[in-house]
């Protein structure tokens, strides 16, 4: 009751001060979330849905961020201003650059406070997904799963059944030189392999049962043997499917225009292909080659949610929203609205409809199972890290240094491990 | 800049032969103070704060730092990417310079008296200058596109291979360079214009008189020492200029692939907005700010030379 006269009392001083525009007795949380063109429309219909339940919190945006780099960025600069957004939406990946710097606070207490939380599909995979040390700094909101596109026109054309789409690297390969060169101008395969800078290449490793670091966080693991396929992999597909060196937004274009047999991309651009495709060619999404129940995972792209208020008042309301936007109906609504994936359990209850009637959606949905955390190196060089990776790649992937991909994982090895922290 | 050095040894002189009184000093710093307090807040506190973050670990948004000493500068010294980065930074000014000099005076001559339709030129000539260099470089990223770009669609009618010119090693520096160019040269040229506008038309009589009757005789013996003032200061403003490439790269390549065109002011943001490692950030700002002094200083000595010569 007396935080209740307090919040209003200090939201009518606040009215006083700044006039008739907050005349209301809510409470105001500033949301900022990145990418525009694709999440708009979803938060803007979560908002409205979230609004006719919760009258006293009043939710205002500000501009999209442009991009996962522009979010963490404005959100550290803001943090030396104080002059943030109450919640933020920041890429799975950056998770942890911002509970070091502090600038978001662990949700531990809210969670345990939640009694019904299995009930309402909310799980703990989840919330590991924003966790760093133990501690839940986010909330996942959309996820996203690298899987594979297959342009059905081309497999047929080069001998291939669209009906049994490879599913190991060997057979996938194998198709992808077939196709290459089918027509003219025609390549087999593409793999965006420069998201993020090691997103994918993650993915490789993680197929095959490797991770990127050792369980204490000290040495890079990567260039064990699970590593040494997915560079290996890479090599592959320059040398065997003469894959182009061409970057992530050609690759996209290439594909939609019918020019690639396969594409290794995100789950976030399903919806976007399948309208630039139209009635071009079949497109059909199969799951990510080479997954092997038990010893496969996949790293999980997309972003979470997370609270950088530090009023008690407005974390409170911060939180009724992030129950809601990651909750069962904030998720059906993001999903039916962009390409990516709902992590609660029950929002899929609402998406049977949905699914059964874009069955590419659902590829991605199917694997799950093998969803775990994208990986973010520790220390002051995570950032650099994943950039020393990209330029290792690129070495392989524009043919330079394809002969000898063995070398270049040594070379990367040596160059992340010169950069993470020295201690213990 | 130039006016505070000229004018701060007039008032020692002047201190010198009479004692100020005590209205003129106050007088002196209300009228110097509105613009030394802004020089200090723009421009000098910055800069001692840029400095003085180079000797700390702080990075973005980070609640603490340490005083790390010159361990940033020590870093860099080691760090192939910076070296790299210097070495293009280094090749592109040469190129976009040369580049930039050269086609503006030609530009120039051909347009100096080349009648009505001059203005015409000089206007399309010196638009790219006024342009935002952003959205050109999109326009010149489709250009360049390796599908179906402009460019290629040119050189297949000649027979040329369709290129990946962004994305290849070989050629996504000499692409940067091209536009760089095209960009600045219609700022030279105007100079020139102006320069050659300045050279009296005697002396070419004189020198026809004199026996110089081929075009080529008169430009090396008129035109081109006549016009040696302005051509050192388009090489000076150009050469600024073509350390000061960002845009460019940061819209077409993002320093890739592979680091071939990474240039030291895109090092500088990647290391502090994409790494957030500041304090290296801004050691390189340092390097960065160094550099460009000495440009400077050797445009003013050579100036001061020059003037002293005649």
């Amino acid at each position: 009751m007396t935080r209740t006269f307090s919040l209003s009392a200090l939201t009518l001083g606040l009215a006083l001060v700044a006039g008739p525009a907050l005349a209301e007795p809510q409470t105001e949380i500033v949301v900022q979330y990145p990418y525009g063109d694709v999440f708009n429309e979803t938060h803007k219909r979560i908002a409205e849905a979230f609004a006719a339940k919760h009258p006293k919190i009043k939710v205002t945006f500000r501009a999209p961020y442009k991009d996962y780099e522009d979010a963490t960025q404005r959100i550290l600069r803001e943090a030396v201003t104080g002059t943030g957004p109450d919640v933020t939406f920041q890429a799975l990946n950056r998770v942890r650059a911002l509970a070091d710097k502090q600038v978001a606070a662990p949700l531990d207490d809210f969670i345990a406070a939640e009694k019904s939380f299995e009930a309402d599909g909310f799980h703990k995979a989840m919330f590991d997904a924003g966790s760093i040390g133990g501690k839940v700094y986010g909330v996942p909101f959309a996820v996203s799963l690298p899987i594979a596109y297959f342009n059905l026109d081309l497999v047929k054309a080069a001998g291939g059944d669209p009906a049994a789409l490879p599913t190991t690297w060997d057979g996938v390969l194998a198709l992808a030189t077939k196709i290459e060169g089918v027509r003219p101008g025609v390549h087999g395969m593409a793999a965006e392999w420069s998201i993020s800078g090691n997103w994918l290449f993650q993915a490789l490793v993680f197929d095959d049962g490797g991770t990127m670091m050792d369980a204490g966080e000290t040495r890079v693991a990567f260039d064990g043997e699970a590593g040494r396929k997915a560079i290996g992999t890479f090599a592959r597909m320059v040398s065997e499917t003469k894959t182009p060196n061409i970057s992530g937004n050609d690759m996209r274009a290439a594909f939609a225009a019918g020019q690639v047999g396969m594409l290794l991309t995100t789950t976030a651009y399903v919806n976007a292909l399948t309208k630039q495709i139209g009635d071009r060619f079949v497109m059909k999404t199969s799951p990510f080659p080479g997954l092997t129940p038990g010893v496969s995972r996949l790293p999980a792209g997309g972003n979470v949610m997370m609270i950088t208020t530090t009023d008690p008042a407005k974390r409170k309301a911060a939180w009724e929203m992030v129950k809601f936007w990651t909750g069962a109906e904030g998720g059906a609504i993001m999903v039916r609205n962009t390409g990516y994936m709902a992590p609660n359990k029950k929002a899929a209850d609402r998406l049977a409809d949905f699914y059964a009637k874009n069955p590419n959606q659902f590829t991605a949905v199917a694997q799950l199972a093998y969803l775990t955390n994208w990986y973010a190196f520790p220390g002051d060089n995570g950032l650099k890290i994943t950039d020393v990776i990209k330029d290792r790649l690129q070495s392989v992937m524009d043919g330079s240094r394809a002969a000898e991909a063995d070398a270049v994982l040594t070379d990367m090895a040596r160059d992340v491990q010169a950069l993470l922290p020295a201690k213990n | 800049m130039t006016e505070m050095s000229v004018s701060a040894p007039a008032d020692r002189s002047i201190a010198g032969e009479r004692p100020r009184r005590p209205h003129e000093e106050r007088a002196a710093w209300g009228l110097v103070g509105p613009a030394a307090t802004l020089i200090g807040l723009i421009l000098v506190v910055p800069l001692i704060v840029v400095v003085a973050l180079s000797l700390t670990d702080y990075q973005l948004g980070a609640k603490a730092w340490r005083f790390v000493g010159f361990a940033n500068y020590a870093d860099l010294a080691g760090d192939p990417v910076f070296w790299r980065s210097i070495a293009n930074t280094a090749l592109y000014a040469v190129a976009v310079v040369a580049g930039s000099t050269g086609l503006g005076l030609a530009v120039a001559l051909a347009l100096q008296g080349s009648g009505a339709l001059a203005p015409v030129w000089r206007t399309i000539f010196f638009l790219p200058v006024m342009a935002s260099l952003v959205a050109m470089a999109i326009v010149w990223e489709f250009m360049l596109h390796p599908t179906f770009g402009l460019v290629n669609a040119v050189l297949g009618l000649v027979g040329v291979a369709p290129m990946n010119w962004l994305q290849n090693g070989a050629t996504a520096l000499p692409a940067l360079a091209v536009i760089g160019v095209w960009q600045q040269f219609g700022f030279a040229m105007v100079l020139f214009l102006a320069g050659l506008s300045g050279i009296p038309t005697s002396l070419y009589d004189a020198a026809e008189m004199d026996g110089a009757p081929s075009a080529w005789a008169r430009f090396r013996l008129v035109t081109w020492p006549l016009l040696a003032p302005v051509t050192l200061f388009v090489v000076v403003i150009s050469t600024i200029r073509s350390f000061q490439v960002f845009d460019t790269v940061h819209a077409l390549t993002k320093g890739g692939p592979n680091k071939v065109t990474e240039v030291l002011l895109y090092t500088m943001y990647a290391e502090g907005f994409e790494f957030f490692r500041t304090g290296r950030a801004a050691a390189i700002a340092v390097v960065f700010v160094a550099a460009m002094l000495v440009v400077t200083l050797t445009k003013v000595l050579l100036v001061e030379k020059r003037i002293h010569a005649r």
